[in-house]
């Protein structure tokens, strides 16, 4: 035993993916100790904040404040709110509402917010101008308004007594705080969600979940595959007529239907993170039963199986010590990549809104699901399901690296 | 015969090509005479007979919630819900008489048939009495107020209310709703169906209508499980003087069926729809960030006009929540709504700090008919968890066997938060909702069945499976916000199979029945606030269900890639943004312009 971990450990294609999914399980068991709470808390009011450190505004203000001058302060403020775009947009409307721009040159700021702020009016009507393009001009002339602002904002609160507005304080262009000095500060790695949830919070409890999933789906199907293969194969004859016929049944149906038709008739109210697993299991174990059958029917008539026959050891006897552990080095192997395609199975199933109901647990699946239901992968919010795809990815690759590493340590014609 | 059977493929695949070739015919409309339309139409047309139901012909056939379809059929009148006013469509005037019994109605003389036979008296008389006879929608929603319309000319008719036991009218308002709300079909055309369905109630409503005739601008051209396309009549009666004058813009309208919310998302977003009633999450990115040159009818949030208030309706059906009204009231209360307005509308709802909740929509010319004072200390703006907590600890609605869920007669309450799937700001609201129950102790899951399932369920009147469920009041007609308040806490409604109408949670309240009685018949305007005041109050106690959001009754998005001058707030037309098909909306058609 001791020889045969050393050996699979040997294996650089083992220890990688081992790492890769050691890692995985110590995020999950880390993670909620440096940021703990309910993964499904809605801290976001509001879809997809973009991800980033957000401090609060509110306290920033009453954070002392340093004078800094930086001479490319206004030159960003003016390129922030009125791009090589915009400018092009301008001398556009200059066209269409006939204004002379002769000799006016599109880099020059502030010849062009005189002009602008000399002939702009938001109601008139130009001919051939479209809604979209009347609102995107009102909107362009609020933001270059701000250029010409004067350089302090003063902040009033209302007085307690008379509610009249009291003035506070101002604030220049030139005041910068420390970041680090603002007592209400949120990192969101990965931003929120469509409800609003910490993505990267959820993403890893979600993790979890699916692993879970996948290791039930696992269990199960490498269960019933693993049984009823050593069965029909050690006791073949009639036994095996059926057993083999109930799998070649359920070998044509394709697996994924049945796991769809199965999830749809169970309704979603029944449909807890659990009960979904071990539907994935119920569908899945057909190839294990037939590849454990036709290695058992290659060891059954070896010397030692024939000699536990004539000692009169049991069937369960000589299956559980005869047969098992020939071929054990198999079924592991055979259980990792069921846990792998158990979680892709979870994964597809939410996508197509049969997964668990929502909810109780995030699953990756889940939050594909809800992501592709806002839109996530049109609107440009990457954040909410790009990571779960990556997080999948590595999950079954990593178990896939361990079964290739496996089966090299274990079979015979692949070892080097 | 191998070679036979070659040539036999050979010549069956020609065919399919054929076929498909000619199937692109269709698909190829002229993109500069074509309006392409998204999220109205949902699956295959099944009919077009407009005496029928279940026609699932949203371009043609459709009662919208703020006025009628009139691109095919036309009604006596447009409401326009933006200042109320009830325009002349095929009749040019009404009038009411002094004791609210009748309305006398004049036709257009112009109106006309697309056969060229003029629109007569006659034609109303008879799509009245068929539609009570087969109880088709014009005669289930307006039979319990309309006994009988009477020709008293060939271009006058009088509309007889019924009259209830007291002498009184039962209810002029919603009289006045039929004036705007049911599409006209031609008598002539009328009895020929009658006849050829040998007068059998059933086969005349599911009669396919192939051959049906109408009064409106566009018609029927194409349609499959693809699409549906219609065609402008060109020898429409309203481009006389007497009407619009001219003919609408587009000659074709076109809707592609798509899958989902976000397919027509997508084709909104490349310009291959113009016009969409679908709900956009955070729509003004599709022009903030992407620059598309898309618009709403308002630039700022909320884009649109607010005229309904998706709601949790209660199902009085279970126990547990028929019994404690503290129990209602706790979940309401808990509920945060502030983030179902960000989260599920995108803020493209008022709030309910905003626009208090109550049983008017967000419109001025509701919201003042109550007193928002008397009844400001019973409303609540949400996610109070403590007060819902509080409220249930005082009504002994507690966890005694300590595992964390509360217990109501000893049986832990287990609740289900039910809507249509993929309606993704329904569910986002119910998760929401399931949120706020878990947080007081409540367990409320969610659960989404498909819409063929769900409305087979939600509307009828024993179901005991879902507990809390979806569903949008009226929006606005000439009888709101009567209609709705009926609808929140009204008896008629209770008890009726296949319930479309009204009051989802079965709610029963002899007391407020008797307000609601009372409202059509009353003209003075402070006894009327006064009555909707105190139903106000009976509904924020006793809250038989809780409104989630305000919410348009239509979206309007339109790309301008092709065709501009949409309705829009500030260009001073007031044409609603009723996706320029619906009541006083299809006036927007008559004024389009091509880009360019």
């Amino acid at each position: 035993m001791k020889n045969t971990l050393r050996q699979v450990f040997h294996s650089s294609k083992f220890l990688v993916g081992f790492i890769i999914f050691l890692l995985i399980l110590l995020t999950m068991w880390v993670y909620p100790f440096l940021n703990p709470g309910n993964p499904l808390e809605m801290i976001g009011v509001g879809t997809f904040a973009r991800p980033g450190t957000y401090f609060s505004l509110y306290d920033a203000v009453n954070t002392p404040a340093e004078t800094l001058r930086l001479s490319d302060a206004d030159d960003k403020r003016v390129a922030a709110s009125m791009s090589m775009e915009d400018r092009v947009a301008m001398v556009e409307w200059f066209t269409l509402a006939e204004v002379d721009i002769e000799g006016l040159d599109i880099n020059d700021t502030d010849a062009l917010l005189d002009l602008w702020f000399a002939n702009y009016d938001s109601s008139l009507k130009l001919k051939g101008m479209t809604n979209a393009k009347k609102n995107y001009y009102k909107r362009l002339d609020r933001s270059i308004r701000e250029i010409r602002a004067a350089d302090t904002f003063t902040l009033m609160h209302p007085d307690e007594d008379s509610g009249e507005l009291v003035k506070r304080s101002d604030i220049s262009k030139t005041d910068y705080i420390n970041v680090g000095q603002v007592t209400n500060v949120k990192r969101l790695p990965l931003g929120t969600d469509n409800f609003g949830r910490d993505v990267l919070k959820e993403l890893v409890s979600a993790t979890g979940t699916s692993i879970v999933i996948g290791l039930i789906a696992g269990i199960v199907a490498t269960f019933i595959g693993l049984s009823l293969g050593l069965l029909a194969g050690y006791v073949g004859g009639f036994l095996d007529d059926i057993i083999m016929f109930i799998t070649n049944i359920f070998t044509v149906i394709p697996s994924f239907v049945l796991l769809i038709l199965i999830s749809y008739s169970i309704g979603q109210d029944q449909r807890g993170a659990s009960v979904v697993a071990i539907v994935i299991g119920f569908t899945s174990w057909t190839w294990t039963a037939r590849s454990v059958r036709s290695q058992v029917i290659s060891l059954r008539n070896r010397d030692h199986v024939n000699l536990s026959k004539l000692s009169g050891h049991s069937l369960v006897r000589i299956i559980l010590t005869d047969i098992l552990p020939y071929i054990a080095s198999y079924v592991v192997m055979a259980f990792i990549l069921q846990v792998s395609s158990g979680i892709l199975s979870e994964a597809q199933l939410s996508l197509l809104g049969l997964g668990p109901k929502t909810t109780e647990v995030p699953t990756l699946g889940l939050m594909m699901n809800w992501a592709m239901l806002y839109s996530a992968h049109t609107n440009g919010s990457w954040w909410a399901y790009f990571p779960v795809i990556l997080t999948i990815t590595f999950i079954s690759f990593s178990l896939n690296l361990m079964n290739t590493g496996l089966d090299q340590v274990f079979n015979p014609t692949l070892r080097d | 015969m191998k070679k036979a059977l070659a040539i036999l493929l050979a010549l069956a695949m020609i065919v399919a090509l054929g076929a498909t070739a000619f199937a692109d015919d269709v698909s190829e409309l002229p993109r500069e005479e074509t309006l392409y339309f998204a999220g109205q139409q949902w699956g295959t047309v099944l009919s077009w007979n407009i005496m029928g139901t279940n026609q699932n012909n949203s371009m043609a056939i459709a009662g919208g919630a703020s006025g009628y379809r009139t691109l095919m059929f036309e009604t006596l009148f447009m409401y326009n819900f933006m200042n109320g006013d009830i325009i002349g469509l095929l009749a040019d005037s009404y009038e009411w008489n002094d004791d609210l019994t009748e309305i006398s109605v004049v036709l257009k003389d112009a109106a006309k048939w697309c056969d060229g036979t003029p629109v007569t008296a006659e034609d109303v008389v008879k799509t009245w009495d068929v539609s009570v006879q087969v109880g088709n929608t014009t005669g289930t929603t307006f039979g319990a107020y309309i006994d009988s319309i009477e020709a008293t000319g060939d271009k006058t008719f009088v509309i007889h209310g019924k009259i209830g036991d007291d002498g009184k009218p039962v209810n002029p308002l919603k009289v006045t709703d039929f004036l705007t709300g049911t599409p006209i079909a031609q008598a002539a055309w009328i009895d020929k169906l009658v006849e050829r369905n040998g007068g059998d109630s059933v086969k005349i409503l599911n009669d396919p209508g192939e051959d049906v005739v109408w009064s409106g601008p566009y018609t029927k051209y194409f349609f499959d499980d693809q699409k549906v396309v219609l065609i402008r009549d060109d020898n429409y009666w309203g481009q006389d003087a007497s009407m619009w004058g001219k003919l609408p813009v587009p000659k074709y309208i076109a809707h592609a069926i798509y899958a989902d919310n976000p397919a027509g998302e997508l084709a909104l977003k490349a310009g291959e729809v113009d016009v969409c009633q679908q709900f956009i999450g955070n729509i003004q990115n599709l022009w903030l960030k992407d620059g598309l040159p898309i618009s709403t009818y308002y630039e700022e949030a909320p884009y649109g006009v607010c005229l309904t208030m998706p709601t949790a309706w209660y199902n009085m059906n279970m126990p547990v929540l028929a019994e404690s009204a503290a129990l209602r009231k706790a979940i309401a209360i808990a509920v945060d709504y502030d983030t179902i307005i960000a989260n599920a509308m995108t803020n493209q709802s008022p709030s309910f700090a905003e626009v208090p909740r109550s049983l008017m929509n967000p419109t001025d010319g509701e919201q003042a008919l109550y007193d928002h004072d008397a009844v400001a200390d019973l409303q609540w703006a949400g996610n109070d968890i403590d007060g819902a907590k509080a409220m249930l600890d005082e009504a002994g609605i507690v966890d005694t066997d300590g595992d964390g869920w509360r217990e109501f007669n000893g049986e832990k309450i287990s609740l289900n938060a039910v809507c249509p799937n993929g309606w993704t700001d329904w569910q986002a609201s119910m998760e929401v909702v399931a949120a706020a129950g878990e947080k007081i102790g409540v367990e409320i899951t969610t659960l989404y069945p498909e819409w063929d399932i769900y409305q087979t369920v939600f509307t009828n009147p024993n179901q005991t499976e879902y507990a809390i469920y979806m569903w949008s009041p009226e929006a606005a007609s000439p009888s709101n916000p009567w209609t709705r308040v009926n609808q929140f806490l009204g008896k008629d409604y209770v008890g009726a199979e296949n319930n479309w109408s009204g009051n989802w949670g079965q709610y029963v309240n002899e007391e407020a029945d008797a307000l609601i009685k009372q409202i059509p018949l009353t003209t003075d305007e402070a006894v009327l606030r006064d009555l909707y005041t105190k139903l106000t109050e009976i509904y924020l106690t006793e809250v038989p269900s809780f409104s989630l959001m305000y919410r348009p009754s239509l979206f309007h998005a339109v790309n301008e890639s092709v065709w501009t001058n949409f309705p829009s707030g500030d260009d001073g037309r007031n044409i609603p943004p009723a996706d320029c098909t619906d009541g006083y909306g299809i006036a927007a058609l008559y004024d389009l312009e091509l880009v360019g």
